[in-house]
């Protein structure tokens, strides 16, 4: 066994340290999924915790790491196989979701991902689980994984899914891996499901948000930001004209999609759909909001107040309040997730099946797994 | 005590069978492979389920989770002397119209679900050609689709918990009523597991408005390689409509002499095709699905003037493997997936495949999707036929894989599949497979030898879990 400072030295890949990540011994960038085996495998024998690091967009969620090693995915970032006839792409992990989305819409497609995504990552994105604003047509980005390649913490190539729209071949591995933080393994490629990107968009303003997402019939998306509401629509001219007429307005072209809430605390708050109202009373006027009607999510941002009562409230109803971003003495005072679920017991034995020394972003989820 | 005389303790005597041909008539699904049901119980609560699974796993006795047994890959039956638990009796609709949802019990068939909530203006998206007959909790356990899967997607995007009874016979909630719940996805995991990693007691089901209005299209096409290219070229165009089905002659010949639909019998591949919306955008989206047709050279073009028309049509479509009956006593009934620009070059593939073993072979599938039904009609009375067939089948799968596809679009792989895992998947991606399920029934108490081929959980690869670990 070689000493922890020499495996340290012998990892692959290495690179200068990434922009806004947190101190680390060794920064590395593979390039290859045998790059990210060998170094996993070596992190796993000299019980290194690794932080992964895709855009550096959510790395709010969840509990604070103290890493040995940052894993950036930036090195993977080669689109694999497009086939617009199939409405399917297969992207490596450090694409940029912007990249992405810009090559796709050449060819009028879409995957559906966040509309403002900044420096995020097509791989960071499936790992946190995060949706565009879309999914109130579309469905989450979960509904968009095909396929997944995870390299696990203990170094171990795994594929699981396949690029065809329609699959049960087996376990769904794709989705077990959306929103499941790095602690299976490093998302080193996905294969996303596409969808036509609308020939015609628009955007109405309305009093009531509740009425048009009826009176739309299944618009693009019924945003409330701080008490305006915006209802997107797409679809064949045809379509957001009818549907532009049934809301009583004319549409103004094109989207304009809310950039998030400013404030130094960023949550979401995870309502069933129809609590969402009860849930904008409670934060109007004390924070900055943006809520997806007919979703039931609500990102709110303020100032370090008490959200105690809040979170009790959504957690007895089958929400959560997770803290999106924040200061780090926060993250100390409370816990970003909540309770934990009631499957914690076998969320932590899946976990060891994939990292069984737990060295990727140990901490990071709920229940402290 | 025996294990039949502690389920009579839980379900008292009417609730479990044990008589040969009690037990004869749940030791098969749909499929072709015939299992050995040992004892079936009945239950009607999440409490009796557990019960039975905790006095079950003290005689050390398998249990197979099952609903109507609609299934064609063989995942509901025993393939070891078993119990097996039918959860017909558990079903309960509770519709939430406000969040458009309904928890519902495992039992419900899926037709009852969508004539339940059309009062309240919604309907259950995933509509199998079985949805008369197979249940909710079946559907969960096969993530099944149908035609109008096209455009919402399978039954996983359609359910958002399930309440699990563990192999250990604890009750666990998965998934819940808002968005994204927190940690890892089991709820995503369970769907389509075939009962091995717990039995569904209860789920959370998503509702779908049901649509202003909706145009039916009927095409026909003196080639295959038209229809195919029709629903390319629709695709193409950014319209993904609610369904978009293909039959051949052979299948439209043999649903006309049994429904009558109105079918063209005189065109190679039909195609049917269904937009819903707004009425302003079906018929925007009808008139490129005509325009694109005509391009390739449609045939046939019809609009389906009215609802009793197109219900003829869908029920034309929904009847294929009941027509099929006539031409045959037997079938085999495929489920592949290709990707959607492989489709001409697959079906040219397959029925060679048929031709060269000297079996008839009918296609009717969702082409849209790329998920093919090659369906072959024969008697197995015939001497050596069975075999054929069988081998027919796996060069059917192997061509499918070849190309790029998938084992099964909505099937399952069940027993059916289980040993054709290989095809797709190496040693690494199964043991992770083997390893989610020993996550959850470390003693494949429950369905086992199903999905995952013996062998499939290496344990000389990657690291074994640090004792006690929990960080």
């Amino acid at each position: 066994m070689t000493s922890v400072r020499s495996a340290l030295d012998g990892l692959p890949a290495q690179s200068s340290p990434v922009d806004g990540a947190p101190e680390a011994d060794v920064t590395v960038a593979p390039s290859s999924f045998d790059e990210v085996g060998a170094i996993l495998d070596t992190a796993s024998e000299h019980h290194l915790r690794t932080l992964i690091w895709g855009g550096g967009t959510h790395q709010g969620y969840g509990g604070r790491l103290d890493p040995v090693v940052v894993l950036s995915t930036a090195g993977l970032d080669r689109v694999v196989d497009f086939q617009p006839e199939d409405l399917t792409v297969t992207v490596e992990a450090g694409v940029r979701v912007s990249d992405l989305e810009d090559l796709l819409a050449g060819h009028n497609l879409t995957a559906a991902l966040p509309e403002t995504p900044g420096n995020a990552s097509v791989g960071g994105v499936v790992s946190a689980g995060i949706s565009g604003w879309r999914r109130a047509r579309y469905g989450p980005t979960r509904e968009r994984l095909l396929e997944v390649n995870l390299v696990t913490g203990d170094g171990r190539q795994v594929r699981g899914g396949g690029r065809v729209v329609k699959n049960v071949t087996g376990f769904d591995l794709p989705r077990l891996a959306t929103g499941s933080f790095g602690s299976l393994g490093v998302i080193v490629q996905v294969c996303l499901k596409l969808w036509p990107l609308p020939s015609a968009r628009g955007c109405v303003t309305v009093a009531d948000g509740d009425a048009a997402l009826a009176a739309a019939y299944r618009p693009q998306a019924v945003i409330e930001c701080d008490g305006t509401t915006r209802v997107y629509l797409g679809g064949t001219p045809e379509e957001v004209e009818g549907q532009s007429a049934a809301l009583g307005a004319d549409p103004v072209e094109g989207w304009d999609w809310p950039e998030d809430p400013a404030g130094e605390v960023q949550w979401s708050l995870r309502v069933p759909p129809a609590l969402l109202r009860t849930a904008i009373k409670e934060v109007r006027g004390k924070y900055s909001y943006q809520a997806a009607l007919g979703v039931g999510e609500l990102r709110m941002a303020g100032d370090e107040g008490d959200v105690s009562a809040l979170r009790t409230w959504a957690e007895s109803v089958g929400g959560a309040l997770v803290l999106v971003d924040g200061p780090p003495g926060l993250y100390e005072r409370i816990d970003p997730w909540g309770t934990p679920p009631p499957s914690l017991s076998i969320q932590n034995r899946i976990v060891q099946r994939f990292d069984p020394v737990r060295i990727l972003n140990p901490g990071r989820l709920p229940g402290g797994l | 005590m025996t294990l039949t005389a502690e389920l009579r303790d839980i379900l008292g005597h009417d609730r479990v069978l044990s008589e040969p041909l009690e037990r004869w008539v749940y030791g098969m699904d749909s499929g072709v492979v015939r299992g050995d049901a040992q004892l079936v119980a009945f239950p009607e609560t999440t409490a009796e389920v557990a019960a039975i699974v905790r006095v079950a796993r003290h005689y050390r006795t398998p249990i197979v989770a099952r609903g109507a047994g609609t299934g064609l890959a063989g995942g509901a039956i025993p393939t070891q002397p078993g119990l097996v638990v039918v959860l017909t009796k558990m079903n309960s609709v509770e519709i939430d119209e406000a969040n458009a949802t309904a928890w519902v019990g495992p039992g419900v068939i899926n037709l009852d679900l969508s004539k339940q909530t059309e009062p309240h203006g919604f309907h259950f998206a995933p509509d199998p050609s079985s949805q008369s007959a197979c249940t909710i909790g079946g559907n969960i356990a096969n993530n099944s689709g149908g035609p109008h899967c096209l455009a919402e997607g399978s039954t996983v995007g359609h359910v958002l918990a399930v309440e699990l009874v563990t192999a250990d016979g604890d009750v666990v909630m998965l998934g819940g009523p808002a968005p994204d719940p927190i940690g890892l996805d089991l709820r995503g995991v369970v769907v389509g597991s075939e009962g091995t990693l717990g039995i569904i007691t209860k789920a959370l089901v998503r509702l779908t408005p049901n649509p202003p209005d909706v145009r039916t299209l009927l095409t026909g096409f003196a080639s295959v390689e038209d229809a195919a290219a029709t629903v390319s070229g629709i695709i193409a165009r950014g319209v993904v409509p609610a369904a978009l089905e293909m039959m051949d002659q052979r299948m439209t010949q043999a649903v006309e002499r049994f429904v009558s639909a109105g079918f063209p019998t005189d065109a190679a591949a039909v195609l049917l095709a269904e937009v819903v919306g707004l009425s302003a955008a079906v018929e925007a989206e009808a008139a490129i699905i005509s325009e694109v047709a005509r391009e390739n050279n449609a045939t046939t073009l019809r609009v389906a003037a009215d609802e009793s028309e197109r219900a003829k049509l869908w029920l034309g479509r929904k009847s294929a493997f009941g027509a099929v009956a006539q031409a045959a006593p037997d079938y085999y009934l495929h489920d592949t997936v290709v990707p959607r620009t492989k489709l001409v070059e697959t079906m040219t593939r397959v029925y060679e495949i048929a031709d060269r073993h000297g079996i008839t072979m009918l296609n009717v599938f969702h082409a849209g999707d790329g998920n093919l039904h090659p369906l072959m009609a024969f008697d197995s009375e015939e001497e050596g036929m069975l075999d054929r067939v069988k081998a027919a089948a796996r060069e059917l799968v192997e061509v499918c894989v070849q190309v790029g596809g998938a084992l099964s679009g909505e099937h399952g792989i069940g027993i059916e599949k289980r040993d054709l895992m290989k095809l797709v998947f190496n040693e690494a991606d199964l043991d992770a497979q083997a390893r989610i399920r020993e996550a959850f029934d470390p003693a494949q108490a429950l369905n086992p030898d199903k999905i995952l081929p013996a062998g499939s959980r290496c344990f000389d690869l990657g690291r074994p879990p640090l004792e006690g670990m929990w960080v």
